[in-house]
């Protein structure tokens, strides 16, 4: 699997590249600046790429836009951001083509290793991956309007794992039901936000649009 | 012994430096001229011996006593004239009568005196105005001021040119005074014309405390006119252009009636006098006015500078509590925590060849406090500069605020560039700060959120449809924010009705830069 990694940090870029490459993936380059990133994404079309948000040469968000201008240009281009913050506006931005393929974490993620490359390959799947600190506050506030307000309390907790990007094993094992039981509770939430049957990993990344869009 | 060589060595150059201490005792003899004065040799007696024992003191007694002398000889020419009096005794003129003044009929021989009695009040008033004015060491503190403003030479607050239309407004209510005063034909008692008088007489005071400048030209103006109207009443004898005497041969000018003979010619030289002096204040009036805006310019910047004084003692009293938040946060925080990653290493180091199990341990408990760290590091670094606002800049930053927050928010922005980034960040925690509030107290639904900047002037304005009442005092929250906004001149506005709704609007002058456009 061929990653595409866009950090300024040397050691932090560097330390990135030994990790992905323990856990089997195939470097297809590692820049430091925003104009090379947007290059090396639009010409080399990776699988996956890694990117930070605050990026030469303006140190603010460049690293975000380069990933948004991608996948204009590339649509559904496989795009983990990380940050030292994360914000819900950057959150729904990156969202907002409804492509999935995304993922938003905390860079503190990458400390477990291989969650961060399970949450990698997830992104490069197509799936949708946000940091649990942008769910937790996302959860603060949907539960009070919005078609989330229909949802059961169990049901919400279901999908905010859904939104962390993990599988229906995982969540199984973190709310300690059955797979069957988590199932269910995902069918429920495509009924009740009106999701009509379609293949599954996209009904997921609809729901968490629901959720972000609430 | 002093020789006659001592004396005139030592005093001769003391009473030639202080001359007009002479004048003390020749004022001193005026009162001889004066009824009411009792045992005047007395006062002479006195006056010789404080000008011979102290020349130094007498000279600066000598310009007072001679304007005094001077306003009481107008004084009571003015009585004479407005017919409280018959006569009047006062001056050198009937101090020289007085060893032959018993069984003198002063109200028959007075009037051929009146002329003297006044041109002696007026040159003693005028002597000792000059004498003030001559010397600093002579004039104390207020007249020294008040000489100095009408001379333009400086003195700030401008007082003496508008008080000038006091004198200038006395002056046409006595050429006016028949009727304002008496009525015509003459009526004793109150008329109605007296309390227009009155009334005039107040609006110049008025004008005088609040129209400074206004009264100085006013009174410039007034005194040239009557001056011209001296000087034609001198040229035609009873003459007046103006008033229920045109005509008439009665009439009160400037102390003076109005009359033939020698009347008439001190009503032309005062006229004279009058138009000279206004001609001499109308060319002072520029510098005035020059001085009155100074004044009023010094008056808004020491107002400017109080604020800004206050202001910034407070923005530096923020800084400070600032900063040491900061510094406690980082100390019982991160760098607590690091520490604590520190030891644990130290610890994996030992164990790591006899117990290895326990150093994995080990080293997940550091990994998992260095999240701690960083998880403490973001919050610290929220509370100084929000990232989203360093990226995005306020109106982006404000959006997030609404996506962050547990209500429904709905923001509106018409910011057509961005704010200098200290504006900006107060704008953004004063916003959070009522945002919070909303959620916390007001029991709200929904908020509006507007930001807007027209006129130098960005607004913004949060707006929560609670239950209101919110305690007029204010949280220190706001005070806080407040006390930032002030900083930049900015306020802040809470009306909170009990039943709400509550909106807190936030002004801060301030120019907008172009939209920060981020290059990718």
């Amino acid at each position: 699997m061929r990653v595409v990694i866009g950090e300024d940090l040397f050691l932090l870029r560097d330390g990135l590249v030994r990790l992905l490459t323990a856990h089997g993936f195939e470097i297809a380059a590692a820049v430091g600046t925003a104009p090379e990133l947007l290059t090396a994404l639009t010409e080399l079309k990776p699988d996956v790429s890694i990117v930070d948000v605050r990026m030469p040469p303006s140190h603010t968000d460049d690293g975000l836009r380069v990933a948004i201008e991608a996948r204009r240009v590339v649509p559904g281009l496989p795009v983990l951001v990380l940050s030292q913050y994360v914000e819900q506006l950057y959150a729904a931005e990156l969202l907002a083509d409804r492509a999935g393929g995304v993922g938003y974490l905390l860079k503190d993620r990458v400390f477990s290793d291989a969650a961060f490359a399970q949450a990698v390959r997830d992104v490069a799947a197509g799936g949708t991956v946000l940091d649990p600190e942008v769910v937790a506050r996302l959860m603060a506030r949907r539960t009070r309007s919005g078609p989330l307000a229909a949802l059961t309390p169990r049901e919400r907790e279901v999908l905010a794992l859904m939104a962390e990007g993990r599988s229906n094993a995982a969540i199984a094992a973190r709310l300690f039901i059955t797979d069957k039981g988590v199932a269910k509770h995902a069918a429920g939430i495509f009924a009740r936000l009106g999701l009509a049957l379609s293949d599954d990993d996209n009904r997921r990344v609809l729901a968490v649009l629901a959720y972000l869009n609430g | 012994m002093k020789t006659l060589g001592d004396f005139s060595a030592g005093y001769l150059p003391r009473i030639r430096a202080s001359w007009p201490a002479v004048l003390l005792p020749l004022v001193a003899f005026g009162t001889l001229g004066l009824t009411a004065s009792t045992w005047p040799e007395l006062i002479i007696a006195l006056a010789l011996i404080i000008t011979v024992v102290a020349p130094r003191e007498s000279a600066r007694i000598a310009p007072y006593a001679l304007f005094a002398y001077g306003v009481y000889g107008l004084y009571l020419m003015h009585s004479l004239l407005i017919n409280e009096a018959n006569s009047v005794t006062y001056g050198f003129v009937h101090a020289w009568w007085r060893p032959v003044q018993s069984g003198v009929n002063w109200y028959t021989v007075g009037s051929r005196w009146n002329q003297w009695v006044l041109t002696e009040a007026v040159a003693c008033l005028v002597a000792g105005v000059c004498l003030l004015a001559r010397r600093q060491a002579l004039g104390s503190g207020p007249v020294r001021r008040a000489v100095a403003q009408l001379r333009g030479t400086g003195g700030q607050p401008k007082t003496v040119p508008p008080l000038l239309l006091i004198g200038a407004i006395f002056l046409w209510e006595e050429l006016f005074g028949q009727d304002l005063w008496f009525g015509t034909p003459w009526q004793p008692g109150f008329t109605p014309m007296m309390l227009v008088a009155i009334l005039i007489f107040a609006a110049g005071v008025a004008a005088v405390v609040w129209l400074p400048r206004a009264a100085a030209v006013l009174a410039v103006v007034g005194i040239v006119l009557i001056g011209l109207i001296g000087v034609l009443s001198g040229v035609q004898p009873g003459y007046l252009p103006v008033g229920p005497w045109s005509g008439y041969t009665i009439g009160f000018y400037g102390a003076v009636p109005l009359g033939g003979g020698t009347d008439r010619v001190f009503a032309g030289l005062e006229g004279v006098a009058l138009v000279a002096v206004g001609c001499v204040l109308g060319r002072r009036l520029l510098t005035w006015s020059a001085d009155f805006e100074l004044a009023e310019r010094a008056r808004a910047l020491s107002q400017r500078v109080d604020g800004l004084t206050r202001t910034r003692s407070e923005a530096a009293e923020t800084a400070v509590a600032e900063l040491r938040r900061i510094e406690r946060d980082l100390h019982d925080g991160a760098q607590a925590r690091l520490v604590a990653v520190g030891m644990s290493l130290r610890a994996v180091e030992q164990l790591m060849g006899t117990n290895p199990e326990a150093a994995l341990a080990l080293v997940a408990e550091a990994r998992e406090t260095s999240s701690r760290a960083l998880e403490d590091l973001r919050d610290l670094v929220r509370g100084i500069y929000p990232p989203v606002l360093a990226d995005r800049g306020l109106a982006e930053a404000v959006r997030n605020l609404a996506l962050d927050a547990v209500l429904d928010v709905d923001v509106n922005v018409d910011l057509p560039g961005e704010p200098p980034m200290p504006v900006a960040a107060a704008v953004y925690f004063a916003v959070a700060e009522a945002l919070t509030n909303a959620v916390r107290h007001a029991g709200a639904r929904t908020v509006q959120v507007g930001l807007e900047h027209a006129g130098g002037m960005l607004r913004a304005t949060v707006a929560d449809d609670g239950r209101g009442g919110a305690d007029a005092s204010r949280g220190s929250g706001l005070a806080g924010v407040e006390r930032r906004l002030g900083t930049f001149d900015g306020i802040l506005t809470v009306s909170s009705p009990a039943g709400g709704p509550t909106i807190v609007a936030i002004e801060v002058p301030c120019a907008l830069s172009s939209v920060k456009i981020s290059s990718c």
